[in-house]
């Protein structure tokens, strides 16, 4: 199953930045590398098996703008299923940028008007941080009005925190075809772990795709720091020519345990009893593994 | 799968009759769960156990036995040592081991009755 997506906003936005830290395990300081992005780059990323993303990097100059939305409109915007626009916060030419967002808007009534719309309010961590709720409340409500009747959804984002995740775990989450299905299992699958939490992870990017939670936690980003914090360390560990397999840390009252649970995933285990063994939940995501990997190529029906 | 919290209560269901701790270990000596003494000392016997194990495997494996597992190996299946301060029993339960330890007066046959009679639970015969 492809589906396109579209990640479109101005030039210098961030666009190619975010792509390249969710999808090509760049570090943010890395980004500063990166050139501008010249016409479309497509990629193709294989998420979970059976869903590939076809990932169009719309470069952001105005030539591009212009060009995209007249000469290309129908080959850029037919077929979309997704369109991420960022935006960025700093911006001094605002109405310049929502002149091209109502016409990318526009053009996707036209030809797509079932995609997914998704606005992301980057370089968030540019804002003072007792504003950002309010600055990113204020363009929330505009984008919303200027983007009727379509529905929009939006997160404010930065490259130098968790929120990046947050907003590309929820773009992936609507994406993934059986994910209600999935949850079932991963439920069941914690309660006879008697976890606390278990958590899944896509394999390359570690976005969170789905969780089951039977014991509340007061932090409630505590999915995406995880996501940035276990990328961070995979990507060091590559630079000394080691794979990172699987990991647990165990401490008084809690231990966890990530491991490799299908091709395309990883599972977070969250455990709070001292008195279960590590081997036995680790032989119980030994034991899970084959199933979710029935699950994830549809042989288990709904 | 195993529930890790009733495993320990079917161990715990074990230690009577002179039988001090019960243990489900992996092959390689980690602790799954037990019933009776403290971690510390389980973890300290689990790991001898799995040794005593496997170096009777590896060494004691009589030539030409007719002994044969469901992999249709030859293979050690139950292993009873006499200690100084008490007796040890080790049993093949699926992938994993059992190990009962007992003070010096339970007698061969209990201890042996025993672990066929755990090893009859249908979660150590299908772990999966």
């Amino acid at each position: 199953m492809k589906k396109k997506v579209l990640l479109m906003g101005k030039s210098g936005s961030g666009k190619t930045s975010m792509r390249s830290i969710i999808f090509a395990n760049y570090i943010a300081r890395d980004t500063r590398r990166l050139g501008a992005t010249i016409d479309v780059e497509h990629s193709n990323v294989r998420f979970l098996g059976n869903l590939v993303l076809n990932l169009w990097d719309c470069g952001g100059q105005e030539v591009f703008m212009e060009n995209y939305i007249a000469a290309q409109r129908d080959h850029i915007f037919r077929n979309v299923e997704v369109l991420i626009y960022v935006f960025d916060v700093e911006s001094r030419e605002y109405e310049r940028d929502m002149h091209y967002f109502q016409s990318c808007i526009d053009a996707i009534l036209q030809n797509s008007k079932d995609a997914r719309i998704f606005c992301l309010i980057h370089k968030m961590d540019l804002v003072q941080e007792e504003q950002r709720d309010l600055v990113f409340q204020e363009r929330e409500t505009d984008i919303k009005r200027r983007s009727a009747p379509l529905g929009i959804t939006a997160f404010g984002t930065s490259i130098w925190d968790e929120t990046l995740y947050k907003a590309w775990s929820s773009i992936v989450y609507s994406l993934i075809p059986n994910v209600r299905h999935l949850e079932a299992h991963l439920d069941s699958f914690c309660s006879i772990c008697e976890a606390d939490e278990v958590v899944l992870f896509e394999r390359t990017t570690f976005l969170v795709i789905s969780h089951s939670t039977h014991k509340e936690h007061a932090d409630i980003h505590r999915f995406e720091k995880v996501s940035n914090i276990i990328k961070q360390f995979k990507l060091s560990c590559s630079k000394s020519q080691a794979q990172f397999q699987c990991m647990e840390v165990r401490a008084d009252d809690f231990a966890v345990f990530i491991d490799v649970l299908t091709p395309n995933t990883y599972v977070m285990v969250v455990m709070s009893d001292p008195t279960i063994q590590s081997a036995a939940t680790l032989i119980n995501i030994a034991a899970a593994r084959s199933h979710f990997h029935r699950i994830e190529q549809g042989q288990i029906a709904r | 799968m195993l529930k890790p919290k009733a495993i320990a209560q079917v161990l715990a269901q074990v230690n009577t009759a002179g039988v001090k701790a019960t243990l489900l270990l992996n092959p390689d000596g980690s602790l799954i769960s037990f019933a009776g003494w403290s971690e510390r000392e389980a973890r300290v016997l689990a790991a001898v156990a799995s040794n005593v194990w496997f170096a009777y495997e590896r060494h004691g494996r009589p030539a030409g036995s007719e002994v044969i597992n469901e992999d249709g190996k030859e293979s050690l299946q139950d292993l009873i040592l006499e200690c100084e301060a008490g007796k040890l029993c080790v049993s093949r339960a699926s992938k994993m081991l059992l190990c009962l330890v007992a003070d010096e007066e339970t007698e061969w046959g209990l201890l042996k009755a025993k672990v066929i009679g755990n090893n009859g639970y249908a979660f150590v015969r299908h772990p999966t």
